[in-house]
């Protein structure tokens, strides 16, 4: 038994250690204890496989697709140079999310059952997370959600509800509640006597969950809340005139807005044009890249949330390095700043990266995917953006970044002002594990 | 906010009539329903979008032709390619055939412009900004808007006195009503078919062109605009200039007016107009039965 | 009997049947899973081709009546769970893609050529906005989770995958066997003779008696009706449905099914399925440029390859035959 556990040399050690202390017998007994019940798990000498899937083709590409997958191919790359996970380097399968629920079931079939993928990290549209992570259990194979929104993924149909939902499928990144709750949190503090609010999303799932969540929490924050114009664009829009006209006439103070992509940047520059932001203030879930790219004329004084505290400058550099040598790294190799799609992409594979090594110290060699997902549930690791928790309802928790814009001599677009970084603790913005979001929030006491 | 609100729509009825103009000649002359109208748009839009950034900090007077220009010159170009290489043999093929080709068109040209452009977004925005706004009776309104009201106007005229007035439209007119007949009166029919494949697919160009300015270039940026340009032909009659421009003009008034008073109806009010029309009048508004 | 075991074709159904019902012992489950999604878009297939290649037009928004069918059992199973079985699905998806395809059917039938195909698109996209759209009950987006069901009051008492892999896999054989006939005795019944004479010369049909329009569209129904059901069968395997299906992209595919297996052989839409199914995940599961595969593959058949897979092999066929002089 003894000899068998040396192959892994950690254990050696620590048999050794245990042995060293002149307890002999007692190590025969308590070492396989330590090592689990593992018969001579020997680390394989194949390459660790990793399917990516993010949207690499359709609008979807450039504004989430890509910089995910840009991050998965760096942290691969990364990881490799350095011994990739327990010396086995991994080999990442960069896939198209297109098709739909339909093309995806059939995908995520094959690449577990056929292609015997070690896990799949992947997928940005909630109707795929929806459609994928059952699947997880059905078939026997890892799956971790990286970057879509819905906070009804990890929910039981009844609240309260059992944990976890999948044995095998997590999420490692907050959902969409956080976001609109921390946005509606700032207002409070900043804006607590506004009167009229309004919003635009987009008319499909995400567009309708962030509202919700949003108008929930605000409604049961600041009473007196009055809810002037709903707007419901169709995804892809490019013609946001109208909706515009349609906001000045209804005199909003706040305009939230889950708006995406190519969307966003064309509302908000038709928005611009027509002054609407100079009196209405913005209120955006995922705001964070668009002073970036819509550029200098950016205006000053409005919300802009991270999807957790995503952002090129927070964790400030000097206090948090790790968040430095990312942002430079990405910028090195994509000569472009990472957006949170990136640091997704990063919380997916380090999660996987990290639970697979405490796994194996625990059982001594490669661990099954049953043990990764019990070391993945619970885990805690460090990313660029601070600490990731992953909760027993296997869901990440993230704090949560507001911010607002402010113009800077530094930099050719509007930063978030450094002196009014509205940080919420995770739990003040993730309801805990058990109780659904909705029911959460009404339960509060303002 | 009544005249903004109308401004709004005619503002959306010029980039449908522009989008549709393309779809609409090639529809006629050829009897080809083009599904790849969708990416010759793309092709236009994603040129247009990195020569303005090339041309960042020049002269709008300047970057806006040269930009244009080159959009509608790359995408008749790819047009040309596509018609003398493939869709020359699809004239006397059945319509499954003509479509489905048109459908792998669409495929590799969406996969050609990533491997060219890059899966990223590109944004374009100079010459929007660059012309600034002005005041319409209290109301700030960019210049941009009443340029690209006027330039789809003026498309549509050429696109008229074209067709109505010089012997070209006449020609491409006779091909367009009995294509054997004029085959047989001896009009040079592979000419024109090039010619007309490669002016829709410019028109395409330009309409892509046209949008990068007021929204980024992105991968499959062709895509909802070729289902509302099917709409319009559907609804102002196949090959019909006239119809094209009319339901434009509805589509664009009623998106308007319905987000202003009732934003949840946006969508389905517009097919539910579509609908109508078909039910009462099959063959479009102005399309011949 | 003896006289049907002699037909060569009978004979030749029944190989493929056997075959059919044999594949699990040689090939692994998740082929089976591949080929039993083959299997239903072959029935949707089937449908299509009743428009395509009997009654001479093309449907490009075939995805509609594929949708209708998967909606209602999506939405029988979210409303009323406690009903929800394989039998109660089957006909909800039947009843539900009749009505639609005879909505939308009776909208286009008064079409042919090209503005045909463009009105169904057109309808087809309708759906699609209004499924999307009709997000609280619907699901929107974010669709809605097919579980297992009950079949004829049965409950398996297994999980979702050795489900599909068994027992799932014979029910999809049967169902998918009983309309390969059902379609061929359509088409070789008097009312399928009827609708390629319609499809050969209208204005003749009508002048036999044969009134055109009213036969294009029981046509389109019955092919609506087919799409139903395979989107039914289909649904359980997928597991999850989404708007998509309604897309026109997804229409295209269909008839890119039909094309590739060949659509003036009765059984070639059905090898047209069953390919583009592999076709269609393989190319997607290798590259991210599958467009570009998928693409030229669909120029290189439309150029080469007209006739499709079975095309291409029955002229090999005659071709390669010794000629009798």
């Amino acid at each position: 038994m003894k000899n068998e556990i040396a192959t892994n040399r950690r254990n050696f050690l620590k048999a050794a250690g245990v042995a060293g202390l002149g307890l002999g017998a007692a190590a025969l007994t308590s070492v396989p204890k330590v090592a689990g019940a593992a018969k001579a798990r020997k680390i394989p000498k194949t390459p660790v496989s990793l399917a990516a899937i993010s949207f690499l083709t359709g609008p979807a590409a450039g504004p989430f697709g890509i910089p995910g997958d840009n991050a998965y191919k760096m942290m691969a790359d990364v990881y490799n140079q350095k011994g990739g996970i327990l010396g086995r380097q991994i080999e990442l399968k960069s896939l198209d999310e297109a098709g739909g629920a339909k093309t995806q079931v059939e995908l995520a079939r094959k690449l577990i059952l056929e292609d015997k993928v070690d896990a799949i990290l992947g997928y940005i549209s909630s109707g795929d997370c929806k459609a994928i992570l059952p699947m997880s259990d059905e078939l026997g194979g890892l799956i971790l959600a990286y970057d879509c929104g819905t906070h009804v993924l990890m929910e039981g149909e009844k609240s309260p509800y059992d944990v976890p939902k999948f044995e095998l499928g997590f999420r490692t990144a907050a959902h969409l509640g956080q976001d609109n709750i921390a946005l509606a949190l700032a207002i409070k503090k900043y804006m607590p006597n506004v009167k009229k609010i309004a919003g635009i999303n987009q008319d499909y799932a995400w567009g309708r969950d962030s509202w919700h969540i949003f108008e929930l929490a605000i409604k049961k924050l600041i009473p007196g809340v009055e809810v002037v114009k709903v707007l419901w664009p169709k995804i892809f829009t490019t013609d946001f005139t109208a909706h515009v006209s349609a906001l000045q006439g209804s005199g909003a103070e706040i305009i939230h807005s889950s708006l995406w992509g190519g969307d966003a940047v064309t509302f908000l520059k038709q928005a611009m044009s027509a002054d609407l932001l100079d009196n209405a203030k913005m209120a955006m879930s995922r705001g964070e890249p668009y002073p970036q790219e819509v550029g200098p004329d950016f205006p000053e004084g409005h919300f802009l949330c991270c999807a957790g505290t995503h952002y090129f400058l927070y964790p400030a550099w000097d206090k948090w390095p790790l968040n430095k040598w990312f942002v430079q790294e990405y910028k090195k190799r994509y000569d472009k700043y990472p957006t949170y799609p990136s640091y997704h992409a990063f919380q997916a594979i380090a999660s996987y990266k990290t639970a697979v090594e405490k796994a194996a110290s625990l059982v001594g060699g490669w661990p099954t995917i049953e043990e990764i997902s019990k070391a993945l549930s619970g885990l805690s690791l460090e990313t660029p953006s601070g600490y990731l928790s992953i909760n027993k309802d296997h869901n990440a928790r993230e704090d949560c970044l507001v911010g607002i814009s402010k113009k800077v001599d530094a930099y050719p677009f509007p930063i978030l002002d450094p002196d009014r970084l509205e940080v919420f603790p995770s739990f003040q913005v993730n309801a805990p594990a058990g109780i659904s979001t909705e029911d959460w929030i009404k339960g509060w006491k303002v | 906010m009544g005249l903004i609100y109308t401004l709004n729509g005619l503002y959306f009825a010029a980039f449908l009539f522009l989008t549709s103009l393309g779809l609409n000649i090639i529809l006629g002359v050829m009897g080809i329903l083009n599904l790849a109208h969708g990416s010759l748009y793309a092709v236009g839009g994603f040129v247009a979008a990195f020569l303005i950034g090339l041309m960042a900090g020049g002269p709008i007077a300047l970057t806006i032709p040269a930009a244009f220009l080159a959009a509608i010159a790359i995408a008749a170009a790819v047009g040309f390619v596509l018609e003398t290489t493939l869709l020359k043999h699809m004239y006397s093929r059945a319509l499954e055939y003509q479509l489905l080709i048109t459908f792998g068109i669409l495929m590799f040209v969406e996969d050609a412009i990533k491997l060219v452009f890059g899966g990223e977004s590109i944004y374009a925005s100079a010459p929007m900004d660059g012309m600034g706004a002005m005041n319409i009776m209290g109301h700030t309104y960019p210049k941009y808007y009443l340029f690209v009201m006027l330039m789809a106007l003026l498309a549509g005229a050429c696109i008229w006195w074209l067709m109505a007035k010089t012997r070209l439209g006449i020609m491409l007119r006779a091909i367009e009503m009995d294509r054997d007949m004029a085959h047989a009166m001896g009009i040079p029919m592979r000419k024109l078919s090039i010619f007309a494949f490669a002016l829709g697919a410019g028109l395409a160009g330009l309409a892509g062109a046209m949008v990068v300015p007021t929204t980024p270039a992105v991968l499959g940026m062709g895509m909802d605009p070729l289902i509302m340009a099917f709409i319009v032909v559907v609804v102002g009659g196949l090959g019909s200039l006239k119809g094209a421009l009319l339901g434009s003009v509805i589509v664009g008034l009623t998106r308007s007016f319905t987000i202003a008073y009732y934003a949840e109806m946006e969508m389905p009010l517009l097919f539910l107009i579509a609908v109508t029309i078909l039910v009462a009048r099959p063959q479009g508004l102005f399309g011949q039965s | 009997m003896k006289y049907y075991l002699l037909n060569p074709k009978a004979a030749a159904y029944l190989v493929a049947l056997i075959l059919l019902l044999l594949l699990p012992q040689f090939v692994s489950g998740y082929h089976i899973t591949q080929v039993q999604i083959g299997l239903a878009m072959g029935i949707l297939a089937l449908g299509l081709n009743l428009l395509l290649r009997y009654t001479g037009v093309l449907s490009f928004g075939h995805g509609a009546y594929f949708a209708s069918g998967a909606y209602a059992v999506g939405l029988l199973n979210m409303y009323f769970p406690e009903h929800f079985s394989f039998e109660l699905s089957i006909l909800a998806a039947l009843v539900v893609s009749v009505i639609v395809s005879a909505i939308f059917g009776f909208v286009c039938v008064r079409h042919t050529k090209v503005f045909f195909s463009i009105l169904t698109l057109a309808l087809s996209m309708l759906l699609f906005a209004i499924l999307e759209k009709a997000y609280h009950f619907t699901g929107g987006s974010d669709g809605i989770r097919i579980p297992m069901p009950t079949f004829f009051g049965h409950e398996f008492e297994m999980r979702k995958y050795p489900f599909l892999i068994g027992p799932y896999y014979y029910i999809v054989v049967g169902v998918f066997s009983a309309a390969v006939l059902t379609m061929l005795a359509i088409v070789n019944s008097p009312f399928g003779k009827a609708l390629q004479a319609t499809r050969d010369n209208e204005v003749r049909a009508e002048m036999i008696g044969i009134r055109v329009k009213r036969h294009r569209w029981y046509a389109f129904v019955i092919s609506g009706g087919f799409a139903g059901l395979g989107a039914a069968v289909w649904s359980f395997s997928a597991g999850h449905i989404t708007p998509e299906i309604s897309m026109w992209v997804f229409s295209g595919e269909i008839v890119y099914m039909v094309l590739l297996g060949g659509f003036m052989i009765y059984e070639g839409p059905i090898v047209g399925a069953i390919l583009f199914t592999y076709l269609n995940l393989y190319a997607k599961a290798t590259t991210e440029y599958w467009m570009l595969i998928m693409g030229a593959t669909l120029v290189t058949l439309v150029m080469v390859l007209p006739g499709g897979i079975t095309g291409g092999i029955s002229s090999l066929y005659t071709l390669l035959k010794p000629k009798k002089s």
